[in-house]
């Protein structure tokens, strides 16, 4: 971790891979990006075997252009879609067995924290409906009770997508699903209120319709968790295989669901108003 | 033989957008190029999804992307 380590040492260029001297020549690493540049610059993650029009895929592409230090993140998945496109990234990923992301996220953070105490160490959970808040629900709340600095990023699809369509409890009431055929019987689960009542100090909700908002999202949880405490982001990536949305379509279901029940939404403590009031204020630095 | 996309570089050249780009969920495929102000398709890793042709032609109205047939190694 660290650009030191992503740099190619002198004299070995033309043995690297195409790929990585493009990563390091025009990457991101050791600059701040602005999303609206994407397509122009050569990106974290490479190509990956999620579904074509996936937009958790999306989502886990502006992710990474999105990340204030990718050089010195470590990224936390679990078994789901969202490792698919995770695993294919720049940037260190842990594989987390199903449900133990945030434990183990925690530990490493605490570890990270003694081995490097004047660094900026930052660290990301990213895993699905079923990791977080299903299976993995009990080491995801102590987490927030515990105040762990990291940031969790839900990757909601609302859906069991890898195996075959089992509802989830965030799948929406009364739908009808491959392994659901009675409709689902309950509520979808208020992960928001949760997080917020667990004592996270920033929450957001969003669907991805605004790569812009993401991003800023996306960098205003990061930032919040180096210095207060558990930040959480709920983020709408519908599964166009399971809902059978054509392709096309897909970002029109986004913002029809931004309209109904996904809309942006965005909480913090006060200290963390008074912080980013504090940096955003600021002159910005001249962008690479 | 499949669907990729295919960006008419003389319409698109007209507008200097790129939101597209801004919105394909793959990376590194649909590019933009800085000096012609065009997008441009990596073929071989497009799986056409053609979000950007809605993005294109139902959001903008612009009707730049459309999609292709074509035969592996092409």
């Amino acid at each position: 971790m660290g650009l030191e380590y992503v740099r190619i040492s002198p004299g070995f260029e033309r043995y690297m891979p195409k790929d990585y001297v493009d990563l390091v020549q025009y990457g991101q690493f050791g600059k701040q990006i602005d999303v609206q540049m994407l397509g122009q610059f050569k990106e974290l993650v490479e190509e990956h075997p999620m579904c074509a029009g996936c937009f958790m895929a999306y989502f886990i592409r502006v992710f990474y252009a999105a990340l204030p230090n990718p050089e010195d993140t470590i990224v936390i998945g679990t078994a789901g879609c969202a490792r698919l496109a995770l695993s294919q990234a720049a940037v260190p990923f842990i594989y987390g067995n199903y449900g133990d992301t945030n434990a183990v996220a925690s530990g490493l953070k605490r570890a990270l924290s003694i081995r490097f105490p004047d660094k900026i160490k930052d660290v990301v959970v990213i895993a699905g409906d079923g990791g977080l808040i299903d299976i993995g629900f009990g080491m995801t709340m102590h987490s927030w009770f515990r105040r762990e600095k990291f940031t969790t990023i839900m990757v909601d699809n609302e859906v069991y997508g890898n195996t075959g369509g089992q509802e989830s409890g965030m799948s929406p009431k009364g739908v009808q699903l491959k392994m659901a055929p009675k409709g689902k019987q309950f509520d979808k689960i208020n992960a928001v209120e949760l997080a917020k009542v667990a004592g996270c100090v920033y929450v957001a909700k969003l669907a991805p319709t605004n790569p812009k908002r993401i991003a800023k999202t996306i960098r205003r949880a990061i930032l919040a968790a180096r210095h207060f405490g558990p930040t959480f982001i709920h983020a709408y990536t519908s599964c166009n295989i399971e809902y059978s949305i054509p392709t096309e379509k897909v970002l029109e279901d986004a913002r029809k669901r931004e309209k109904q029940d996904f809309g942006f939404y965005e909480w913090m403590t006060d200290e963390v108003k008074e912080f980013f009031e504090e940096i955003e204020n600021k002159p910005q630095e001249v962008k690479a | 033989m499949y669907y990729v996309a295919d960006v008419k570089e003389a319409d698109c050249a007209k507008y200097n957008c790129k939101q597209c780009v801004l919105f394909c969920p793959e990376p590194n495929t649909l590019m933009y190029h800085d000096s012609k102000h065009v997008a441009w398709v990596n073929y071989s890793r497009c799986k056409g999804c053609a979000i950007c042709v809605y993005v294109c032609s139902d959001l903008l109205k612009r009707n730049c992307i459309e999609m292709v047939m074509v035969t592996a190694g092409d």
